[in-house]
Order: structure tokens, then C-alpha cells, then sequence
């Protein structure tokens, strides 16, 4: 599948996922909606997860399913691991949008500042 | 401090944090070593005869680290009820569980408003719903020899119960969209993949042991169970979760 | 195996009973709520509340003589290829923690049958994080710690998230966002190990890792970093602790006690298994210790500065896992092979089992007083214990309970904490961090006699000071009595239906008199339980204790003198905390700025130091 795939691409592609991980790991710190912290989440998450992927496929060219015709597939291990961490993501997502909605509720802004500050204000 | 100057050091503050991380995974994410074999050499000559399974990403999921796999869905199980908890009442979040009290706070309202809801929608997902969970079914049951399997078959199935749920008239739910019947299959199956996870124990292969190696059946039956198991585990827990957030709590 | 005609329970079965009972009571909790009704419900949840909290100890129990005998039960789950397959390892470790874990487990949930919470999801929660704690225990498989590390956190989250505040979504949020993206960097770790190595397994990377020719080199280091930063993140050791006091303060007692107790403590001991046998792991777990000196005087003056009963506790916790991270990096510098090594492990051990015991304690007796009297304000609440006796306790046992437990924390012979601390010190005299933990100590002391004075008798006139208001923040008996007037403290708080009280009084003084004995008879029977905790540690070093170790000799004339000269240094501290010139210096402290980026900040320096430690060493 990579076979063709040159030595200047590879570097190009863990550049652009490195970039696509610090983009989301900005947008946690920096932003100050809280959906978009969640959105970076997500994004540093699929960061990890490519990486993993991409890196793993590189040592065959078929799909890791054992048919008739048997050239080396990739490596298997990966793809199974984030699966699990795929799913574990989209969960932890699910419950930290949940927690923004009731933040929301209570004190209806999605800005990070200005919960704190009410927060600390009613302690 | 002013307000320019907060904001400035702010940015410096976040500049930090991202060079911080930037300088620390330049060397994980850019890494040249070549990538080990032993993994995949050993799964391409055994991973067949010990599982049972050819696609071999099933063969590890269900076989060699089902004990993961009970972990993920453990954190499916805790993140539907936990989200579920938050958004339904403003009062006591897990006091009451999943009952959700009709007329709490929450919002949106029992049906969605007339304006989201129209005729073409329900028309289209309520014919859509039922191939929807066939295909669901099919991408459940084929996990072991296709790419798919139980998550995968389940979230597809969830969205099937979800076509379902818009596409039924008001409030004129059937048996498979009502929470009730979604939480039972969802508990129920919790239970029977804890049963199938203990099941190793009687043949000796201990827990998440697959039962039928010794016991001269094929083996790959076992992960078809696990994947129809959890297939519906998934596709009810999701597919409540949804439904819920539609505002059908009850 | 000559038995074959009768039933015999492999080792291996009965090590992973103790995470499938806690997982069957969850899978009955969450049968019982779907297909019964009414008093069949409750029973069967309560029933699968006995199995899985309670049934492990029999496990436990069985498993008892081989660990005892120095055996580890170890292999693969399900007997699968160690090539793919998840590795675990039962060992004296591992039992000690799930002791721990279900101690503190069983005394939390009995104390919240009666003061909550309760319902079906929160039972299954409960059950599933106690699991969480038994697996991480025991897993020698690095991406199957992450799998429990998730698991443990999402259960956090909801669990801190289920109390009925709305500050609780905020501190469950920062410790969500904060903890997942830490495991996010977890991952990137993991990756960098299965690069070089190619396994899973702890055995199998550090066998990789010592065949390749510079031991991995850079990658292995930052790649071991990356892992042990996203762990420290859950162990709130400094810098990184700034999730902990918002998510411990305001979660349900009950599960303050467990998440103080256990919780921040099963991470830290799980991550010791692969810093053992890895590369660079000695020299990190140094780092570690020292970084858990500066926790302990760090946090402890800033519990000094709180105003928030249960914010000053979670400090404190903060505090004492540095006591336990101190002691626990500088076993693992020395090595689990050396005899200095073995007992820093005991004293790091035993400290953090009686932290859980006490800080347990505390959460559970400090909540109720606090819930009883309306208020969680240390400068104005008075006379909780009379409100205590009013509210129907006819023995003051959380009173009691609050006593032992704040002089085991303060270390005041006979009790608990006096013995562990003395091991800790003990066995780091004569380096920095013994007088740093020293110093730490004084601070402990002087800030629980502030904290006692919420007990202390009414003062005729209640001294209102601008920074001393009555926390108005969920109490709102305490609001509307401001605005009559009357002293916060004469209200009775939330809890004025008295019937309710009265049937919560029982299971909360059982729990909280079961933690008291437990205090009181582990700080008795201290020599014992230092050769038991020694002996049960060295079954995986094999040293060879056969005969107990009792420790440290305890009560020598110089650690008596130390304990009076470190009690009246309290005592000063005290007076100086609550002079006028003190408590402004401790307010800026309290109201220093902290906001949600300083705790990415705060990881990303720490991520960053261990690093350049781990390429320089």
C-alpha cells in the first residue's frame, strides 16, 4: 500500500499529524469556549489514533484479514488498540459534552473565565 | 494589570504550553525506527488457528485482549448512564438513575417541534430505519471475517433505532425504540458478556479464555457471541442514549 | 492437580474474581432497575451491592497463603499468546492494594445508605471504579493500564459530578479535560515503546529495551516520560495537582473518601511495576521523590490558607501523597532488591493505606458535621458538635471519629499515622527530604487545630470579618439566615427532616466507627503490620523476611520529644496563621489566581523537566 510511497512523504505526513496534534492541543488551552476545548480533545485524539495507523501500515500491503491469496498485511496491533481508544475517546466526549450542557444550564455561558469567575464567586 | 496585559501574558502562557509539548513529541511523532515485526509475524502465522478468526484486528479485540474490550465497554456503559444522569434533571444527577422525570427542567420538549419534524423526515427514516439495522446486523455478525464487528454493528444499529424513533408517528413508539425495552437489552447484555467472559472458567482456559478451544468446537463461535453480544450491548446503549437526548426520556 | 475429582478454584480464577464480583453486582444493580419493580429492586441491588463489595474479601482470603508464601500468580488472560495478550501479575502488591481499595470501598458505601448517594447508577458506578482499581492492581500490560486508568477516570468523573452542586460539573469538567488529555499523551508513549519494542507487556518492552544498543536512547526516554507524566497527572503529585481540591471538595462525601483514599494512590503503585524493570525507570522514580517532598510542604500550606472544610481536606491529601510519592521514589531509586529500598516501600505503603483509613475518616465525619450545621466556612462555623447532639447522635462518634482522625493525621502517638510517618522519616534521615517532610508535619498539625475549631463551643459573639463570611454557596438555609440576621450556625442545615436524619445516623456511625477502629487498631498493632506489609512486598525481591520485621522502634524517647517539639511548633504555626498579618498572607495564598490553562501549563512543565532529567541522567 506504501510501497510507492517516498521518504519525503513519510516525513511529510508525521509533520502534518504532529501539526493536526498541536492544533488541537492549542485549541485546549487557548479557547476559551468550553465546546471548543472539547473539540480539541477530540482532534489530539485522532492525532494519536492516525499516528498509530499510519505507522502501523507501513510494514505490508493488505488488510490484516488472512485470505487465499496471502501477501503481509499490516500490523494488526494498532488497528485493535485504537479501536479500543476510539471508542474510549468518543465517550469521554459524550460525557464532557453532557457536563458543557449543564454548565451551560447553571450558568449560561460556554466560556471557561466567566464560569470560574461565577464559580468563585459563589464560593 | 490591564487587560492588553493579561492577554498578552495569556498568549505567552499558551506559546509556552504548545512549545513545551511541540519540543517534547517531535521526537515520538517524527521517529524513523523502523517499525517491529514480531507482532505481526506471530498474528499472520497463528492468529487464525489460535482465535478462529481471519480478520485478525477481531482475532485480537475478542481473543487475545478481550480483557480490554470488557474495559471498553465498561466505559461505553458508564459514559451512557453518566451522560444520560447530567442532561435529564437538574436535581439529584444519579439519585434517580435513568428514570427521567417528565416536566424537569430539561429540555428539548417530549416532541421535537413541528418545524424539525417534518413529513419528509419521517417518512424517509421510518422506511430507512428497519435496512439500517439489517445492515447493522450484517456488519455485527461478519465481524470475524470482514472489517466490522460488535461496536462497529452497534453503533450502526443504534442509528437504526434512532431512524425508528423519528420516523414513528408521535408518541406512537414501538416496542424497540421504547427506553424501557432499550435499557433491558442493554443490561441484559452486560450480564450475558460478563457470563461469556466467566465462561473460560469451567473449560480451563480461565477468564477471557475462549471456552470452545478445548472443547474440540471451533473456536471462532465464541467471538461470533461476543460480537452479536456486544453488537447489542452497544446498539441499545447508544441508541437510548440518543433517544434520550431527543427528549423521549419516558 | 492430583484432586481432579473434586472442584478446585485455579489461582488464577479466584485472582480475577476480585474484578468480576464487583462487575457482577453491576451487571445485577443494573438487571434489578430494568426488569424489577419497588422492593425486589432495592433488595437485589442491595444483595449485588454485598456481592461485589464485600464477596472479594473471600477471594482475598484464598489467595492470602500464596502470597504469603512469597508466590506471585502471573501469566496471560484467558492463557493467550504472551506475544498479543495482556500479562498480569498478582503479587503481594497487589493484594495489599486491593485490601486497601476494598476497605475503604465497603466503609463509603455503607456511609452512603445513609447519606447518599444512592440509586441504581450510582451503585453500578461505585462498582465499576472499585473493579477499575482491583484491575490496575494487577496488570502488567501497558495499554491494559490505560484501558483501567480510562476506566477509573470516567467513573471519577460521573461520581464527582453526582453530587448536586453546580461547581461539582465544573471541577468534574477541569478534571475530565485534564485527565483525558493526559491520557491522549499517555498514548503518544505508548506508541513510542511499541516502536521500539514492539510489545505490550512490561516484561517484553524492558527485555526490548535492554537488547537494543543504547537502551532505546531518546525515544525510550521521552516515550517513559510522556507515560509516567499522564500517570503523575492522577497521582496529583506537584506540579499537577491543580484538578484535585475543586474535584475532591465537592464531590459526595462518600466518594471524597474513596477518591482521596484510593483512588489518587492505585495509580502511583501500579506504575511502580514497570518502573522496576525499565531503563531509566530509577532515575525517574528520583525525580518523582523529590517532586513528592515539594507536594508535601507545598499543599500543606496551602490547606493552611483554605477556608473550605472539605477544599482544606482535599489539600491535605494532596499533601499526604507527597509523603507516600516521596518515600515510594526513593524505594524505587534504591531499588526493590536493597533492604533500604524494601522498607522505604513499606513505610510508602503503610502510609498511604493509613492515609486512606484516616483521610477516609475525615471526609466522612467532617462531611456530616458540616451537612448537619449548615455550613462549610472553618473561620465561622462553631459548635458543630452541639449541632451534632441535636441532630440525634446520642454517641458523639463523628466527633470521636473527627478527633482520631485528626490526630492520626497529625501523627500523635498511639494512632496510625504516627507509625507510618515515623518509618517514612526513619528511613530518609539525614537527607533534605527529612526535613522537608518534618516541615511538612508542623504544617499538618497547626492546620487541623484550625480546622478542629469548628467543634469548638460557641463563642458569645460570632467575630465577622470581611474575609470570613459564611459560605452561601449550596447552603441555602445558610443564605436566607444571613439575610434575617441570625448567626449561619443556629440554623439547622439541609438536612431539617429529623426522621431522615435520625434513619441516615446508623449506617453513617457504623461506617464511621468501622474507620475508627480501623485507625485506632492498625496504629496498636503498627510493628505488626510493618513486618506483615514487608513481607508481603519482598515475595516479588525475595530478600527472604520470614520472621516479621516489626520497623522502626516507635516510641523512643527521641521521636516522643520530636512529636511534643513538632506539636508546639503546630501550635505556633496556628497562632501565626490566624494573627491578622498570617490570615492576609493566607488569603492571597487562598485567592491566588487559578485559571483552567495553568493546569496545562503546569503539565506540559512538568512533561517537559522530566524529560530533559530522563535524556540528561
Amino acid at each position: 500500500m506504501h510501497s510507492h510511497v517516498g521518504q519525503g512523504e513519510v516525513v511529510l505526513e508525521r509533520i502534518l499529524i504532529l501539526l493536526l496534534f498541536l492544533i488541537g492541543f492549542a485549541g485546549i488551552v487557548g479557547m476559551r469556549n468550553i465546546i471548543k476545548k472539547i473539540f480539541g480533545l477530540t482532534i489530539i485524539n485522532s492525532a494519536v489514533v492516525l499516528l498509530f495507523i499510519v505507522e502501523g501500515s507501513r510494514i505490508g500491503n493488505s488488510a490484516p484479514i488472512i485470505d487465499a491469496e496471502i501477501g503481509l498485511v499490516v500490523d494488526p496491533v494498532p488497528q485493535a488498540l485504537m479501536l479500543t481508544a476510539i471508542v474510549i475517546g468518543v465517550c469521554v466526549t459524550a460525557l464532557a459534552l453532557a457536563l458543557a450542557f449543564r454548565l451551560y444550564k447553571a450558568y449560561g455561558s460556554f466560556d471557561i473565565d466567566e464560569i470560574h469567575r461565577q464559580v468563585h464567586r459563589e464560593s | 494589570m490591564s487587560g492588553r496585559a493579561r492577554r498578552i501574558l495569556f498568549l505567552a502562557q499558551i506559546a509556552l504550553c504548545v512549545l513545551l509539548v511541540a519540543a517534547v513529541l517531535i521526537p515520538v511523532f517524527l521517529s524513523s525506527m523502523p517499525w517491529p515485526l514480531s507482532a505481526r509475524d506471530y498474528l499472520q502465522a497463528n492468529g487464525l488457528a489460535e482465535s478462529g478468526a481471519s480478520n485478525l484486528v477481531s482475532a485480537i479485540y475478542l481473543g487475545y485482549r478481550a480483557f480490554d474490550t470488557l474495559g471498553e465497554t465498561i466505559v461505553l456503559l458508564v459514559a451512557i448512564s453518566g451522560t444520560i444522569a447530567i442532561i435529564a434533571h437538574g436535581g439529584a444527577v444519579l439519585a434517580q438513575g435513568y428514570g427521567l422525570p417528565s416536566g424537569t427542567a430539561s429540555e428539548p420538549a417530549r416532541h421535537l417541534p413541528p418545524k424539525t419534524r417534518t413529513e419528509l423526515l419521517e417518512v424517509v427514516t421510518g422506511k430507512l430505519g428497519p435496512v439500517v439495522l439489517v445492515f447493522g446486523v450484517y456488519v455485527m455478525m461478519y465481524g470475524h471475517l470482514s472489517p466490522g464487528g460488535g461496536f462497529q454493528g452497534g453503533v450502526v444499529i443504534a442509528s437504526g433505532i434512532v431512524f425508528l424513533a423519528l420516523g414513528s408517528r408521535v408518541d406512537a413508539s414501538n416496542s424497540l425504540t421504547s427506553p424501557e425495552n432499550l435499557v433491558r437489552i442493554e443490561s441484559a447484555a452486560f450480564a450475558l458478556l460478563l457470563l461469556a467472559a466467566s465462561s473460560g472458567i469451567i473449560s480451563g482456559s480461565g477468564f477471557f479464555g475462549n471456552p470452545l478451544a478445548g472443547a474440540g468446537l471451533t473456536p471462532v463461535a465464541f467471538i461470533i457471541t461476543l460480537n452479536a453480544i456486544i453488537g447489542l450491548k452497544v446498539g441499545a446503549g447508544l441508541g437510548f442514549m440518543c433517544i434520550a437526548m431527543l427528549g423521549r426520556g419516558k | 492437580m492430583k484432586f481432579t475429582g473434586r472442584f478446585t478454584v485455579s489461582p488464577e480464577s479466584s485472582v480475577f474474581s476480585l474484578v468480576m464480583l464487583p462487575l457482577l453486582g453491576a451487571a445485577l444493580v443494573m438487571l434489578a432497575k430494568a426488569f424489577l419493580k419497588g422492593r425486589m429492586a432495592a433488595g437485589m441491588q442491595f444483595t449485588a451491592m454485598l456481592v461485589g463489595l464485600f464477596g472479594p474479601w473471600l477471594a482475598l482470603l484464598y489467595t492470602f497463603p500464596l502470597v504469603w508464601s512469597g508466590l506471585t500468580v502471573e501469566g496471560v488472560i484467558g492463557n493467550w499468546s504472551g506475544v498479543v495478550g495482556i500479562t498480569f501479575q498478582f503479587d503481594g502488591l497487589a493484594w495489599l492494594i486491593n485490601a486497601l481499595g476494598y476497605t475503604v470501598a465497603g466503609a463509603a458505601w455503607i456511609y452512603s445508605l445513609g447519606a447518599g448517594p444512592r440509586g441504581p447508577v450510582f451503585s453500578s458506578v461505585f462498582l465499576i471504579q472499585t473493579a477499575a482499581l482491583a484491575a490496575t492492581a494487577m496488570t502488567a500490560d501497558i495499554f491494559n493500564l490505560f484501558v483501567c486508568l480510562e476506566v477509573l477516570g470516567i467513573a471519577s468523573y460521573v461520581l464527582v459530578a453526582s453530587s448536586e452542586k453546580n461547581g461539582a460539573f465544573l471541577a468534574s469538567f477541569s478534571y475530565l479535560m485534564v485527565s483525558a488529555s493526559s491520557m491522549v499523551f499517555f498514548l503518544a508513549g505508548l506508541f513510542g515503546l511499541y516502536r521500539l519494542t514492539g510489545s505490550l507487556s512490561y516484561s517484553g518492552i524492558s527485555q526490548a529495551l535492554l537488547a537494543l544498543p543504547d537502551q532505546g536512547g531518546g525515544l525510550a526516554a521521552i516515550s517513559l516520560s510522556l507515560i509516567i507524566a499522564a500517570v503523575a497527572m492522577r497521582v496529583a503529585m506537584m506540579p499537577l495537582y491543580g484538578w484535585l481540591p475543586d474535584a475532591h471538595a465537592l464531590a459526595p462525601h462518600a466518594v471524597s473518601a474513596v477518591l482521596s483514599g484510593v483512588l489518587i494512590k492505585t495509580p502511583l503503585f501500579a506504575l511502580s511495576r514497570i518502573m522496576l524493570i525499565v531503563p531509566l525507570g530509577a532515575a525517574a522514580a528520583q525525580l518523582l521523590g523529590y517532586a513528592g517532598a515539594a507536594t508535601a510542604i507545598v499543599a500543606v500550606l496551602v490547606a493552611l490558607s483554605q477556608k473550605d472544610a472539605k477544599r482544606l481536606l482535599a489539600y491535605h491529601s494532596i499533601s499526604q501523597i507527597g509523603y507516600v510519592v516521596c518515600a515510594w521514589g526513593a524505594a524505587l531509586d534504591l531499588g526493590m532488591d536493597t533492604m533500604a529500598g524494601q522498607h522505604l516501600m513499606t513505610a510508602a505503603f503503610l502510609h498511604a493505606f493509613y492515609h486512606a483509613l484516616f483521610k477516609g475518616l475525615l471526609f466522612l465525619s467532617i462531611g456530616t458535621s458540616t451537612d448537619r450545621a449548615g455550613s462549610r466556612n472553618v473561620y465561622t462555623l462553631r459548635g458543630a458538635a452541639s449541632t451534632l447532639r441535636q441532630s440525634g447522635e446520642r454517641l458523639p462518634i463523628t466527633l470521636l471519629s473527627f478527633i482520631i482522625a485528626a490526630l492520626a493525621i497529625s501523627a500523635i502517638p498511639p494512632l496510625n499515622g504516627y507509625a507510618s510517618k515515623i518509618a517514612i522519616t526513619y528511613s530518609l534521615k539525614g537527607s533534605w527530604q527529612y526535613w522537608v517532610l518534618s516541615a511538612a508535619s508542623i504544617g499538618t498539625i497547626a492546620s487541623f487545630i484550625k480546622l478542629s475549631r469548628i467543634f469548638w463551643p460557641q463563642p458569645a459573639r460570632i467575630r465577622l470579618m470581611a474575609t470570613e463570611e459564611p459560605s452561601a454557596v449550596f447552603m441555602p438555609s445558610v443564605a436566607t439566615a444571613r439575610h434575617s440576621g441570625l448567626p449561619a450556625q443556629i440554623v439547622p442545615g439541609p438536612m431539617t427532616d429529623t426522621s431522615a436524619v435520625k434513619r441516615a445516623n446508623l449506617p453513617v456511625g457504623i461506617s464511621q466507627a468501622m474507620l475508627a477502629l480501623a485507625c485506632v487498631a492498625s496504629g496498636l498493632a503498627a510493628p505488626w503490620l510493618y513486618g506483615f506489609v514487608l513481607r508481603l512486598l519482598d515475595s516479588a525481591a525475595s530478600l527472604g523476611f520470614t520472621s516479621l520485621n516489626p520497623g522502626p522502634a516507635l516510641y523512643t524517647a527521641d521521636n516522643l520529644l520530636k512529636t511534643l517539639y513538632m506539636v508546639l511548633a503546630g501550635f505556633v504555626l496556628f497562632r501565626l496563621a490566624v494573627s491578622a498579618l498570617g490570615s492576609r498572607l493566607l488569603s492571597l495564598v487562598r485567592d491566588r489566581h487559578r485559571g483552567f490553562h495553568g493546569l496545562f501549563l503546569s503539565f506540559a512543565v512538568g512533561l517537559s523537566v522530566l524529560c530533559v532529567w530522563l535524556l540528561l541522567v
